[in-house]
């Protein structure tokens, strides 16, 4: 079996098995991640081929400062923020267009299930996958690189071009924030 | 257990049902679904470019340039008539302030000896 760097070297030379290897190899990762993000199965598919056609133009700018999948996991959770960001200001022009127009229809997001999700956690996951959506970016990406991913506190300080504790602090502020959306939420629904 | 302590337990619940997750799996398609879109976006370009570059096309596109060029050229030759003098307006406006208004009188000596 080929080793990381030969991979790496044979897909800096263009070399399409190399990139079939690498797509093979990382493609559960870099969905996840993006799934975890973007919360639709969907955009995190299109949005996974769109980071790995990015992994085969930018491959000659990996100098490998860093470890391969670290950079991956960087693409892809750029690729998923830019992707929100661009649907929050489609979401925030169509608003505005209703305010002129016949818009009374209001859009109600679905519930999302997590496929790696058991069957018994599945309603209590899309609660907290509702409270993740309302997290702030960076507080959401160390939150689901932490948890969805599996990755410690300094591997995901690594991706966010951060320090440790600056990651503890990302991971102590989201679980405060998801503790006060969930209160709010069984506050609503708890009987 | 009173219905504070009870929300209290569901959010804790909650926040540990991600504990044990498993990793999504990816379509077992995607290289290739990823190759037909490179394969697509370079055919864009293949294309274009291989059309752009066909020495007919090529000849037709220098020609069609020049002669614009020159049907521009020969079209504003001895149209342009020099501004020579300044809008009745503009000349009362400048004398009231004091100002030279001509525009291709641009006599800064005597201005400033004024």
């Amino acid at each position: 079996m080929i080793n990381e760097t030969e991979l790496i070297e044979q897909l800096k030379q263009g070399d399409e098995t190399a990139f079939k290897t690498i797509v093979e190899q990382w493609k559960d990762m870099v969905y996840n991640t993006i799934l975890g993000i973007v919360q639709n199965e969907t955009e995190a598919e299109d949005l996974a081929q769109d980071v790995f056609i990015k992994v085969f133009e930018k491959i000659s700018t990996f100098k490998g400062d860093s470890k391969f999948s670290t950079w991956l996991y960087r693409i892809a959770t750029t690729t998923a923020l830019d992707h929100l960001r661009s649907k929050k200001r489609k979401k925030r022009f169509g608003f505005l267009q209703s305010l002129g127009g016949d818009g009374d229809e209001k859009e109600s997001i679905p519930d999302f299930h997590h496929p790696g999700i058991s069957l018994d956690n599945k309603e209590r996951a899309a609660v907290l996958f509702k409270a993740i959506d309302g997290l702030p970016e960076n507080q959401k990406t160390a939150y689901t690189l932490h948890k969805l991913e599996g990755l410690s506190y300094r591997d995901v300080s690594e991706v966010l071009n951060t320090t440790v504790s600056a990651v503890e602090s990302l991971m102590s502020r989201a679980n405060q924030n998801l503790r006060k959306q969930l209160e709010e939420y069984y506050n609503k629904h708890y009987k | 257990m009173t219905s504070k302590e009870k929300i209290q337990q569901e959010i804790e619940q909650t926040l540990q049902c991600l504990d044990g997750a498993k990793r999504a799996e990816a379509n077992p398609f995607l290289f290739t679904r990823i190759k037909a879109r490179m394969d697509r976006k370079a055919n864009v370009w293949e294309r274009s470019f291989s059309f752009i570059s066909k020495p007919a096309i090529a000849v037709a596109i220098v020609v069609m340039v020049m002669a614009v060029n020159g049907w521009a050229l020969w079209d504003n030759s001895g149209t342009i008539e020099p501004i020579t003098t300044a809008d009745p307006n503009v000349s009362e406006l400048a004398n009231e302030y004091n100002v030279v208004a001509s525009v291709d009188n641009y006599d800064y000596e005597n201005l400033t000896n004024e």
